[in-house]
């Protein structure tokens, strides 16, 4: 390609659509919309973040923009360069960066520099500008170091990084990410975020940023959201997320502080405006003001259904170590705790802090060098341990195990099959494998249709339910999930946390590893805190919480709830500030934990 | 468990047949090839031998490092040994028992076959496979493989699949070490139970990894479309295979050395 081929004039207007269309065939031969007449139009340098359920046409507009994908109908200009033109294909492509969600399969080079280099190699950049290219791209992300490494000797966040080289060395005017930071943890998300941010300032590059996360999406100028290909709302983040009812109804969540704020105001009817969606700042004003203003004694207080645990330990982890032949990494020691039945007991770490090993661990496939596991067994009334000479299989009919993303697991013809694997592993004749399945199928909120199905022709939600129902089949007393919803759309990733409660109120006793810190809290009894390998804490969420914990030190962040109830404890010194169910919190806002008001 | 995988047997080092161009290395080794081919006698085997020890020698490579690589060819090596010498006959009986028969001709002639092959084999690990890799060969043979383009052979396409089929094999052995766990946690069986238990055991790791894999190469497609990807017309590269003088006086002097078993061959037989 001639490199001169892809200058292109200055321009205002970024992204200009309109009533863009765009439909597919699937294999069984039915037309599907995937971006239904959509119009809409981005400025230069502008952050525009577009939001909607998994399916609803994000990643196909996102494609359209690069030329991934050319519309059916409408008309469709990036850079104020008609689209519609093939002799444009290039120049548009070349200035257009796209980060992926799965790092793992955008990597090109073997080399962390040779992938870095694969774009503007594309595009006939000559050496010596080459190599500074790829110098001054790995610099800005931190990575030159790395530079003649292996990808596959990075962490999740360092391959994202290096997704974004590749794309910084391509010198592009638009960066389009698709739901790049759902694989990255906390940590990693938060450096990335801030790399494109840093990018916006630097380069004045206009983002295009499709994602689930609601904080995400505050960061963003305008908020685009998407159903069923079609665009129903457009506007900046407080124009959108004020309008409550419709986000939800459109399978989106609010960002904690704007629950909360909403909560406050439906329990004391008032409507909170547009102007409270701005920011937490102005949402705490506007709660204070809410709660100034409200008789309480005009209202009453709802109740909140509780739970309770029962005292039968059911799993008990004493003082185990672990440590990897040969390697150091992943090692894990000095572990301690119980899990009892009908709880849930979360575990949080980074990366790396070894919350993968000490879950092997819980079901026999990796087996304790030091200390021990007990499993309760219901039926002879002892525990058994998970040392080399317990059967495995014996540790399995009591300990299920669903790993992140358990879709790929999913290998039979029919989603029945798939569903019986394990129960019928476990030795367990043909009629209770039967109905084992059927029984676990309305606990992941699956219907009977799908049981003659292909797992592989179903949704990736659907997949993920089906892979978890595989493991309810087992009918195992302990349920180790690790993050469950990861990667769902925030409908989803609610139904989800939905399934894991009602399992939990059915007698099950459920450990869960998960990043979200604010799900974590709501929903966990007790919690365990993991940091480089040993554990740093075990105890309830409000121990945890609790004013006093050194959070740097565990690494660890505050719920979001919590960092806003702290903000309104200034003004509320009564206020418990250590809840994390948003209904509990507002609740507490408006009738005082002890129920009494205190005046600001 | 299964994340430190590596393709081919290179070892890390700076000698002089590291920084060889790596399609020097090819070249050289055909030459020494065919002259290895050509020797046919005793003495120009041993000069054979020689060069490979001058060349285990610039490669820094420790020799338990070399042998290794014999290794899985000693079999074939007997196997040739004593299928030639067994039927070759020529010279004197040196041992006979019923129908078997071992001569003189015979066993110069099995010596001789079996030698070349350890050399070949030797040449091999010393030029390719230990001192370059794998991608830098891939590079090596598509530079020496363009004039084939000539005839419509997509030369730079069959590199890049190579480079990726490299740059995958690490990430899908990871998947597999995951999907192993996930399965065995269902009870999925590899080393314990019948014949029929184990294979429905893989079948239970090979089909998700065959449906992963065509993922994530339907994701990798996009991917490289939307970084521009067009093929290798006008692709420009990082890392250009360029010849240094260096590279020019080692091959001489390589070369050389490689033909030094043709020349003693060639002597010998003038006398």
């Amino acid at each position: 390609m001639d490199p001169n081929a892809r200058d292109i004039a200055e321009y205002k207007v970024t992204i200009e659509a309109e009533d863009i269309l765009f439909s597919y065939a699937t294999n069984s031969g039915k037309n599907v919309v995937a971006v239904d007449h959509a119009s809409f139009s981005v400025k230069k340098g502008e952050y525009v973040a577009i939001l909607g359920r998994n399916g609803s046409g994000k990643s196909t507009l996102a494609k359209m923009v690069n030329l991934l994908e050319t519309p059916d109908a409408g008309k469709l200009s990036v850079f104020e360069i008609s689209a519609d033109d093939d002799e444009n294909f290039w120049k548009i492509r070349s200035h257009c960066g796209m980060v992926f969600q799965n790092p793992d399969n955008q990597i090109v080079g073997t080399t962390v520099e040779e992938d870095v280099a694969f774009g503007p190699e594309n595009l006939s950049v000559p050496l010596p500008e080459l190599t500074q290219r790829v110098e001054k791209a790995l610099g800005y992300v931190g990575l030159l170091e790395k530079a003649d490494k292996q990808p596959s000797s990075l962490s999740g966040g360092q391959k994202q990084k290096l997704a974004i080289a590749g794309v910084l060395a391509m010198e592009p005017q638009l960066l389009i990410l698709d739901e790049s930071t759902s694989m990255l943890d906390p940590k990693a998300r938060d450096e990335f975020l801030h790399l494109v941010a840093r990018m916006r300032q630097d380069k004045g590059i206009t983002v295009l940023h499709i994602t689930h996360d609601m904080h995400e999406a505050y960061l963003a100028d305008r908020v685009i959201v998407l159903e069923k290909g079609k665009i129903r709302l457009n506007g900046t983040p407080p124009e959108v997320f004020s309008q409550v009812d419709t986000i939800r109804s459109l399978g989106l969540e609010l960002p904690k502080w704007a629950e909360l704020l909403y909560e406050v105001g439906r329990i004391c009817g008032v409507k909170p405006e547009q102007n409270d969606f701005i920011s937490e700042k102005n949402a705490v004003k506007k709660i204070n003001e809410i709660l100034r203003e409200t008789d309480v004694s005009m209202i009453s207080r709802e109740e909140r259904p509780t739970h309770e645990v029962d005292d039968q330990v059911v799993l008990r982890v004493n003082n185990l170590a672990y440590s990897y032949e040969k390697k150091e990494k992943n090692t894990i020691s000095g572990i301690h705790f119980d899990v009892k039945k009908g709880e849930i007991v979360a575990v949080i770490g980074h990366s790396g802090s070894g919350k993968t090993t000490l879950i092997s661990q819980l079901n026999g496939i990796l087996r304790p060098s030091e200390g021990s596991v007990e499993i309760w067994d219901e039926e002879e009334k002892k525990y058994i341990t998970t040392d080399k000479n317990t059967d495995v299989k014996r540790i399995r009919r009591h300990v299920g195990l669903l790993f992140q993303y358990p879709e790929y697991q999913l290998f039979e013809e029919t989603v029945e099959k798939d569903i019986q694997f394990g129960p019928k592993k476990m030795g367990y004749d043909e009629e209770k494998c039967e109905r084992l399945m059927r029984e676990s199928l309305p606990l992941v909120g699956l219907s009977e249709e799908v049981l003659k199905r292909s797992p592989f022709e179903l949704s990736g939600g659907q997949k993920r339910r089906v892979a978890f129902a595989g493991i309810l089949a087992m009918d195992p007393d302990v349920l180790i999930l690790d993050e469950p919803a990861a990667g769902l759309d925030p409908a989803g990733q609610k139904e989800i946390f939905g399934y894991i409660e009602t399992l939990r109120s059915n007698g099950k006793s459920i450990v869960l590893v998960s990043h979200d810190m604010d799900e974590a809290a709501r929903i966990a009894d007790r919690v365990l805190v993991l940091k480089k390998g040993r554990q740093e804490f075990f105890g309830t969420p409000k121990e945890l919480f609790a004013e006093h914990t050194d959070f740097i030190a565990m690494r660890l962040d505050r719920p979001c709830l919590m960092q806003t109830m702290l903000d309104l404890k200034k003004d509320h010194p009564n206020v418990d500030a250590c809840l994390f169910d948003v209904k509990e919190a507002a609740q507490d806002l408006v009738f005082g934990s002890d129920g009494e008001v205190t005046a600001p | 468990m299964m994340k430190d995988v590596s393709i081919g047997r290179y070892v890390q080092g700076d000698s002089v047949l590291h920084k060889l161009d790596p399609r020097m290395k090819v070249i050289l080794f055909i030459l020494y090839m065919c002259a290895l081919f050509m020797a046919n006698t005793p003495i120009a085997m041993i000069a054979a031998f020689a060069v490979i020890l001058f060349l285990a020698l610039l490669s820094k490579i420790s020799p338990i490092e070399i042998l290794r690589s014999v290794r899985p060819i000693v079999f074939i090596m007997m196997f040739i040994f004593v299928i030639n010498v067994l039927t070759i006959r020529s010279g004197d009986t040196l041992w006979s028992w019923g129908v078997l028969k071992v001569t003189s001709g015979g066993l110069e002639r099995a010596v001789m076959l079996a030698f070349r092959l350890l050399l070949l084999i030797l040449a091999t690990s010393l030029l390719l496979s230990l001192t370059t890799t794998p991608l830098k060969l891939a590079d090596a043979l598509e530079s020496l493989g363009s004039p084939l383009k000539v005839f419509k052979v997509p030369v730079n396409e069959m590199a890049m699949t190579i480079s990726i089929a490299l740059r995958f094999i690490p990430t899908l052995a990871e998947e597999t070490d995951k999907i192993m766990k996930a399965q065995s946690s269902r009870g999925a069986e590899y080393d314990t139970g019948n014949v029929f238990q184990r294979a429905k055991g893989y079948v239970t790791v090979l089909v998700p990894l065959f449906v992963s894999a065509f993922k994530r190469a339907e994701e990798l497609a996009v991917a490289m479309d939307a970084r521009c990807y067009q093929g290798g017309v006008g692709k420009t590269k990082l890392h250009p295979l360029r010849l240094k003088p260096s590279d020019y006086l080692w091959m001489l002097v390589l070369t050389a050395v490689a033909f030094i078993p043709l020349a003693v061959d060639f002597l010998w037989n003038l006398k």
